[in-house]
C-alpha cells in the first residue's frame, strides 16, 4: 500500500478534451449559451439594483403623509412643514438655514421620441434641494431659476422624450419648460427624473395642497432618531418618517417577484446544462473504458482515476464559461446598443431608466454556475469511471 | 422487429443517455414555455381587465392631473355615450395595516353601474349604495383578505386627502380577482366641506361606456372637441391602451427574456444534436451491419430520425405539462407571499401549449437530422474496416 494516491497529470485530463474537439465545443458551448443567459439576467438584477437601491443618503429622512409608501401619492398639508422646519436637531447650511426640501411628485406624461407615451417623475423642489440631495449634481449648464419657467434633467431623461435635451424646450404638464441643466445622481433613480421649481409646478398641476413631502438633513444620527419618533408622534399631523436610504430599498421591493423569475430560470438553466455536460462525460467514460482500465491495471488509485474525470469536466466547464462569459459582454453592449436604457416601471408608476451593465460580480456568479454545472455533471461520470473493475474494463474495451 | 421497435429498442438501449437528454430537453422547453407566458401574461391581464367599449376620459397632461367635475356632465350629452362616471384615486389606507393595501377610488354611485355592467355587481347592492351616502362596494379579493361581510363598518384614512372616512360595506364584484373599492364621491365632498377644506371641484378620470363598438372613436375625438382650448384639455383613450400604458415600460424586460429565451433554445437543441451524434457515433458498426444486410440508406436515416423527434416529442410533451403544473401551483400560492403576487397571474395557455410542443418538433428535426443523413451516408465498407 502507498502512504499517498498518486494522481493523473491535469494535462491527461485536459488533453482527453482535446481529443474529441467536437464534443468538447459542442458541450462547451451548451454551458457558454447557460453561462451567458445566467450572466444577462444577473446583470439585469445588479443593474436594477444599483439603480434603485443605491439611491439615497442615509442621513436624510423621507416625511410623507401616513400610509402612502411613496411620494407619488402623499399630499402634506402646509402647516406640518411650516412647523416643522425650525424643528431642533435639522442640520444647517452655511447660511444657517435649515437643510430641509419640500418636494411635491407629479407624474405626467411624456412624448417619447418614438412617438410613444411615458409617466414620468417630476419633482418639484426649491433651489435648497440641492444641498439636501448632494448626489445630485448639475453636471451642464445650471440649476433653475425659481418663477422662470426652468427645468433640470437628469441624465437618464435626455435623449429618450421630445425636448428632453440641454437648450430645448419640454413640453409637460399645460405649458412648456426651457431645459437649462443637466443632472447627474451616481446612476441612481434621480436620474430618472426632471425636477422645477415646486410653486410652479403646483400651479401647473393645480394642486390644492402644494407640497408631497419633504426631505429632511439630520445634524447627527441620534438627531435621526429623535426627529424620525418625534415627526411620527405628533398627533397634529398623521405623518410617516422614514430614512431615505431605507426608502429606496422599500420602492425596490417591486423588483423582488423579478428577482423570484430570474432565480428561477438560472437554475432550471443551469441544472439542464448539468445533464447536457453529464452526457458528454458519460460518453466519455464509456469510450475510454479500456484506457480506464489500462491505468487502474498500472496501479493508478480510484481517487485518482475519480479526480481527473472530475477535473476534465470543470476544463470543461471553464472552457465553456469563459466562451460564455464573452458571449454576455458581447450581448450586454449589444443590448445597450440596441435597446439603450431599459425601462422599468417603479412603485411610483413612473418610468425608471436602467442602464444594463454586466459587472465583475456578475460574471464571479456566472463561474461558480458553470463550475456547478461542472461538478454536477462530471461526478456521476467519474464515479462511474472509478468504480470500473479493471479486469472487466479491459475485456469489454 | 418493426421499426416503430426499433427506434424504441434503441431509445431504452443507453437509459441513463436518453434520460439525461430528455430531462435537458423537458427542462429547457419547461423554461421557454414559462418565459413565453409573461407576454402573453400581460396581454391576458389586459384583455381580462379591459373592455373595448368603455374609454378613459383624463387630462391630456397625464392621468394625475385634474379635470373640472362639471366635464363629467358635459360627456354623458356626447352623442353615443351611454354612461361615465368621474372617478378620483382616495388613496385610502385601512386602519389596521397603516398603508394603502388596495385601490381604492371614489365615484358617482348613480353612474357606476352602468359604465361597468361586466363586474356583475347585483342591482339591489347597486341601490343601496346609492341609497347610503357612506356606502362602499367591494371586491371579492379585498373581501376574502379582510374577512369582511357585507354590513360590515370599516375606516380608510386617505393618504391624499387630509381626513379618515367610516365606511358601510353594501355590496361586492364577485370578480374573485378583483381588489378595488368604490366609495361615494358626495361622501367625501361633503366631509371636506365639513373640516373647513374647499369641496372637489375636480376628478382625475371620468370613465365613459360607449354605446355602439364602432363608434368608439368618434366618441373619443367628440369628447376631446369638448374641451379643446379649455384649461384642462383631455386626451381620450381605450381601456385597453389606458392599461397598457402602465405595461409599456416592461417591453424592455420582454425583450430581454426573449434574448435568454432564444439562447437557452439553442442550447438545447446542441444537447439533444450532442446526444443524437453520440448514439450514432457508438452504433457505427451496427448501423453498416445493417445496410449491408440490404436495409435502405433511407431505413437507416428514418429510423435514427424517428429516434430523436420520439425523445424531444416525449421530452417537449413533459416539459409543457410541467410548466402548466407549475403556473398553476403559483396561482394557487401567490397569496403567501408578495414576491409571488405578480407570477401568479401568468398562465399556459393553448398558444404557448402550441408553441412549446412545435419547440420540442424542431429540436428533434435539427438535432436528429445532421447526424442521422451523416449515418446513413457513410460508407458501409469504410466503417466495417474501421471495425475490423
Amino acid at each position: 500500500m502507498k502512504s499517498r494516491a498518486v494522481l493523473l497529470p491535469i494535462s491527461y485530463s485536459v488533453r482527453n478534451l482535446r481529443t474529441r474537439p467536437a464534443r468538447t465545443l459542442m458541450t462547451a458551448g451548451v454551458i457558454a449559451l447557460v453561462v451567458a443567459a445566467c450572466s444577462l439576467l444577473l446583470a439585469l438584477i445588479s443593474s436594477l439594483k444599483r439603480t434603485l437601491v443605491t439611491t439615497g443618503e442615509p442621513m436624510n429622512l423621507v416625511v410623507l403623509r401616513k400610509g402612502s409608501g411613496n411620494d407619488g401619492s402623499s399630499m402634506l398639508p402646509m402647516a406640518a412643514f411650516r412647523a416643522i422646519r425650525f424643528w431642533n436637531g435639522i442640520a444647517r447650511d452655511g447660511l444657517d438655514r435649515p437643510l430641509i426640501s419640500p418636494e411635491l411628485v407629479v407624474q405626467p406624461f411624456f412624448r417619447t421620441l418614438d412617438g410613444g407615451r411615458d409617466n414620468v417623475l417630476v419633482r418639484g423642489v426649491e433651489p435648497m434641494a440641492l444641498a439636501v440631495h448632494p448626489d445630485v449634481r448639475v453636471v451642464e449648464g445650471r440649476m433653475f431659476t425659481p418663477s422662470s419657467g426652468e427645468a433640470v434633467v437628469g441624465r437618464g431623461v435626455v435623449g429618450r422624450y421630445v425636448g428632453a435635451a440641454f437648450g430645448s424646450e419640454l413640453q409637460f404638464g399645460h405649458r412648456r419648460w426651457k431645459v437649462v441643466g443637466i443632472f447627474e445622481a451616481g446612476g441612481s433613480s434621480f436620474e430618472s427624473e426632471v425636477w422645477v421649481d415646486v410653486r410652479e409646478l403646483a400651479n401647473d398641476a393645480k394642486r390644492t395642497w402644494p407640497y408631497s413631502g419633504f426631505r429632511l438633513r439630520a445634524a447627527t444620527s441620534t438627531d435621526l432618531g429623535r426627529l424620525q419618533r418625534r415627526i411620527e408622534s405628533d398627533p397634529r399631523f398623521a405623518l410617516e418618517a422614514t430614512a431615505e436610504t431605507d426608502y429606496y430599498a422599500k420602492q425596490a421591493e417591486s423588483a423582488n417577484s423579478l428577482y423570484v423569475l430570474v432565480i428561477g430560470i438560472a437554475v432550471l438553466a443551469g441544472i439542464g446544462a448539468g445533464f447536457g455536460a453529464a452526457n458528454t462525460m458519460y460518453a466519455a467514460v464509456q469510450a475510454r473504458r479500456a484506457e480506464i482500465g489500462t491505468l487502474r491495471a498500472l496501479g493508478f488509485s480510484r481517487v485518482a482515476i475519480l479526480t481527473a474525470f472530475q477535473i476534465e469536466a470543470l476544463a470543461l466547464s471553464a472552457v465553456g464559461f469563459a466562451m460564455g462569459a464573452l458571449l454576455a459582454v458581447v450581448g450586454a453592449s449589444l443590448v445597450r446598443w440596441a435597446l439603450g436604457n431599459i425601462t422599468f416601471n417603479a412603485a411610483t408608476f413612473t418610468t425608471n431608466m436602467v442602464t444594463l451593465r454586466l459587472s465583475l460580480a456578475d460574471l464571479r456568479s456566472a463561474f461558480v454556475i458553470a463550475l456547478l454545472i461542472g461538478v454536477a455533471g462530471g461526478f456521476g461520470p467519474a464515479w462511474r469511471a472509478a468504480r470500473l473493475r479493471p479486469v472487466e474494463a479491459l475485456r469489454h474495451g | 422487429m418493426t421499426y416503430p421497435r426499433l427506434v424504441l429498442a434503441n431509445l431504452g438501449r443507453n437509459k441513463l443517455r436518453t434520460a439525461l437528454t430528455g430531462g435537458a430537453i423537458m427542462l429547457a422547453v419547461m423554461l421557454v414555455c414559462l418565459l413565453l407566458t409573461m407576454p402573453n401574461g400581460l396581454d391576458a391581464i389586459m384583455n381580462r381587465v379591459s373592455s373595448n367599449t368603455r374609454i378613459s376620459v383624463h387630462n391630456k397632461a397625464g392621468i394625475v392631473y385634474p379635470i373640472p367635475y362639471s366635464f363629467a356632465r358635459k360627456v354623458r350629452q356626447v352623442d353615443g355615450v351611454e354612461a361615465a362616471v368621474a372617478t378620483m384615486w382616495f388613496g385610502g389606507a385601512f386602519e389596521e395595516e397603516g398603508k394603502v393595501t388596495f385601490p381604492n377610488f371614489t365615484v358617482e354611485p348613480e353612474h357606476i353601474g352602468a359604465v361597468y355592467p361586466d363586474y356583475n355587481v347585483p342591482a339591489a347592492q347597486l341601490a343601496d349604495f346609492q341609497r347610503y351616502r357612506d356606502g362602499a362596494i367591494v371586491g371579492r379579493q379585498t373581501m376574502k383578505r379582510y374577512g369582511w361581510k357585507i354590513g360590515d363598518r370599516i375606516t380608510l384614512r386617505s393618504t391624499v386627502f387630509p381626513l379618515s372616512l367610516d365606511l358601510r360595506i353594501v355590496g361586492e364584484m364577485p370578480n374573485e380577482g378583483s381588489p378595488l373599492l368604490w366609495l361615494s364621491r358626495e361622501y367625501l365632498d361633503q366631509a371636506l366641506k365639513a373640516r373647513g377644506f374647499r369641496g372637489l371641484g375636480v376628478v382625475t378620470s371620468i370613465w365613459v361606456k360607449v354605446r355602439d363598438p364602432n363608434r368608439v372613436n368618434q366618441v373619443m375625438r367628440a369628447i376631446d372637441d369638448l374641451s379643446r382650448n379649455s384649461s384642462a384639455e383631455t386626451g381620450s383613450e381605450t381601456e385597453r391602451s389606458f392599461f397598457a400604458s402602465f405595461f409599456g415600460s416592461l417591453q424592455g424586460f420582454v425583450k430581454i427574456i426573449l434574448i435568454v429565451t432564444g439562447l437557452v433554445t439553442l442550447c438545447i437543441i446542441f444537447i439533444a444534436a450532442n446526444t443524437a451524434s453520440m448514439a450514432v457515433r457508438e452504433r457505427a458498426t451496427e448501423i453498416a451491419v445493417l445496410r449491408s444486410m440490404g436495409f435502405s440508406r433511407h431505413a437507416i436515416f428514418t429510423t435514427l430520425f424517428a429516434e430523436a423527434l420520439v425523445l424531444s416529442t416525449l421530452a417537449g410533451v413533459l416539459g409543457v405539462a410541467l410548466a402548466w403544473a407549475l403556473t398553476g401551483a403559483l396561482r394557487a400560492f401567490s397569496g403567501w407571499s408578495a414576491a409571488l403576487g405578480p407570477l401568479g397571474s401568468f398562465m399556459v395557455t393553448t398558444p404557448v401549449v402550441i408553441q412549446g410542443v412545435s419547440l420540442s418538433l424542431l429540436i428533434g428535426l435539427l438535432a436528429g437530422s445532421v447526424p442521422a443523413y451523416g449515418a446513413a451516408r457513410r460508407p458501409v465498407v469504410e466503417v466495417l474496416h474501421e471495425v475490423f
